[in-house]
């Protein structure tokens, strides 16, 4: 082989490796292009859902919220056709289409979110295998998509909207017949799509539901205030009747004291009197002295009269209603106290000549003292009932008030209705004597029994026609 | 005509001592009138003795004079009962009229108010035709408790 020939064919080598190596060159560039292409539509779709999450940072409202995704959905994932937003109707059980962008067909999105929602990630679906996934949904419906313009698409991206472990709704994208296929590279933007949405959708929700729950706390502390308010008066109502009643009780007790040491004072008078002349001098200064005493038996009478209600104000009282009127009256106070209230009223229950107010008093100094007899809650049983004691009888109103609290001691239960004897550090001592006393003036009675650790039941005795 | 005996039932023993001096003179000798404080001694004489008439004092904290009104009721109920009491009270008036007694007055009562109904208790004519307007009624009213 000459020289010549060696050459030529060292010649024909390098020009060999030279296409060779712009081959590779082409190729290189070729892969540096499409990188580089790749690398401006990664950064156009961190860019753009940047932006989304920005705007829902801001969005206050579901509606703009999914209107804003859907729409910039066309533009991150090029080639899709339509973009279907549906969020989950748990009422009703049902997915609610909330947001459209493209030219779809709205049965297609439809069928396509059933499957995001049931998906625990974003998913691709590609030709084929959209099909066999409307399949396992059922043949009805795959028949009426197959009627759809349309169908199928070539691809599908689709996720569903969750936040933690709570579904929320499901967004779907799919490509028309001549768009190109979405790639597996979509999977993760659209994941992001979907959690920022979902997140979005969810604080909006979350906030809606603290502002009603704002306001029914701001409604239900105005209607707690207003109750306690009613209580508070009750109770200063209750405790000012006390005081007073106090000091009817002992004008009552020092005029019955008065009445004997004056019927012998009087009649003693009367008695000189009778044996003494008509013209005796000192008769006018018997008159005297027996006109005074009358003045001082008025007094006595208006002094044990002191706190007997007049007849104005005596009307004719449903019990029952007072009972409810207190129960509700001390409702807040029975909530805050764990203490579980049950009314058994019987509707038959006639109407009974009373001072309302005073019976409504008594009712509430016994329920409260339940109340406290109840510190860590128990139940409270209020019942009443007509009683025959004979058959000529008037019917008596029976009236019971129960509670499963801590009971009186049997030390205690004899001086209950003593005034101003009391078992509580603030107590007056004058709710049950007042109470006690209540009852007597209108004929009835009171009494109580009670067990340690057991409970305490009061019970009234009214009668019909007082 | 035979005398009447009318038992007088009082822990006051001057209110009582009133009372049957006061009736002993306007009952004009007719009756004879009997004082305790003993509602023991009272429910013996009506047990064992001719009584036309007991008044009682039925001081709520004495439990023994209710006794003596209840037994008197059960087993003397041919024997009157009038309640002369200085304890007036709604209570005490709902208490009499269940153990039945018709006669009630409250002190202090004047005599010549309280002759009538005694004369009203031992159910026959007073002296003069004055109804016994001092009888506090122990029906029920339909007003005041």
């Amino acid at each position: 082989m000459s020289e010549l020939e060696c050459l030529r064919g060292y010649i024909q080598d390098l020009e060999g490796r030279l296409y060779a190596a712009e081959a590779r060159a082409d190729s290189v560039a070729q892969e540096a292009e499409l990188q580089q292409r790749r690398t401006i539509e990664l950064s156009a779709r961190l860019s753009a859902i940047l932006s989304i999450s920005a705007a829902l940072l801001i969005s206050r409202d579901v509606d703009a919220i999914v209107q804003l995704v859907v729409r910039e959905a066309v533009g991150i994932f090029p080639g899709t056709s339509a973009v279907y937003l549906f969020l989950l109707d748990l009422e009703h059980d049902r997915l609610q289409l909330q947001a459209a962008a493209g030219s779809g067909d709205h049965q297609t999105g439809s069928a396509l979110a059933r499957i995001a929602i049931l998906s625990p990630r974003a998913m691709l679906l590609v030709g084929p295998e959209l099909e066999m996934a409307v399949e396992r949904l059922g043949s009805d419906e795959l028949d009426q998509l197959h009627n759809t313009p349309g169908w199928p698409p070539y691809s599908a991206l689709l996720c569903p909207l969750r936040v933690e472990s709570s579904r929320m709704g499901a967004i779907v994208l799919y490509g028309g017949v001549s768009a190109h296929l979405y790639h597996p590279r979509d999977i993760p933007f659209v994941q992001a799509l979907a959690d920022l949405t979902a997140v979005a959708i969810d604080e909006v929700q979350q906030r809606a539901r603290a502002a009603i729950l704002q306001r029914d706390l701001a409604i239900t502390q105005s209607l707690h205030a207003e109750a306690q308010a009613r209580l508070n008066a009750a109770q200063a109502q209750l405790l000012q009747s006390a005081k007073l009643a106090a000091v009817g009780e002992l004008s009552a007790s020092v005029a019955h004291e008065i009445n004997n040491p004056l019927y012998a004072a009087r009649n003693s008078l009367y008695l000189v009197e009778q044996d003494m002349d008509a013209d005796h001098p000192q008769r006018a200064f018997l008159a005297i002295a027996q006109q005074e005493l009358g003045r001082i038996a008025r007094i006595i009478t208006r002094m044990r009269d002191f706190y007997r209600p007049t007849r104005a104000e005596l009307t004719a009282t449903s019990v029952n209603i007072l009972l409810r009127e207190t129960l509700e009256l001390v409702q807040t106070h029975l909530r805050h106290g764990h203490i579980h209230a049950v009314a058994t009223l019987n509707p038959d229950l006639p109407a009974t000549v009373a001072h309302a107010d005073q019976l409504r008093q008594v009712f509430l100094n016994i329920i409260l003292n339940a109340c406290d007899a109840m510190p860590r809650g128990g139940d409270l049983r209020v019942t009443t009932q007509l009683l025959h004691a004979r058959p000529e009888a008037p019917p008596t109103i029976g009236i019971h008030i129960t509670d499963t609290g801590m009971g009186i001691a049997t030390e205690h239960l004899a001086h209950i209705f003593e005034p101003f004897y009391t078992t509580k550090a603030q107590g007056t001592g004058l709710g049950l004597a007042i109470s006690a006393h209540i009852i007597t003036q209108h004929s009835g009675r009171i009494s109580v029994e009670s067990e340690l650790g057991q409970g305490t039941t009061f019970t009234i005795l009214l009668p019909v026609s007082t | 005509m035979p005398s009447r005996q009318i038992y007088i039932v009082d822990d006051d023993s001057v209110a009582a001592l009133i009372t049957q001096r006061g009736l002993q003179t306007m009952l004009d000798g007719q009756s004879t009138v009997l004082v305790t404080s003993s509602p023991n001694a009272a429910w013996l004489a009506c047990a064992t003795d001719h009584v036309d008439l007991l008044i009682v004092d039925p001081n709520p904290q004495i439990s023994a004079t209710l006794s003596l009104l209840r037994a008197v009721r059960a087993f003397r109920p041919h024997i009157p009962l009038l309640v002369l009491t200085a304890y007036d009270t709604p209570g005490l008036r709902a208490k009499m009229r269940e153990l039945g007694v018709v006669h009630y007055v409250a002190k202090p009562i004047d005599l010549r108010d309280l002759l009538p109904v005694v004369y009203a208790a031992l159910a026959v004519n007073p002296p003069t035709s004055d109804p016994p307007l001092a009888t506090i009624s122990l029906k029920h009213p339909s007003g005041s408790p």
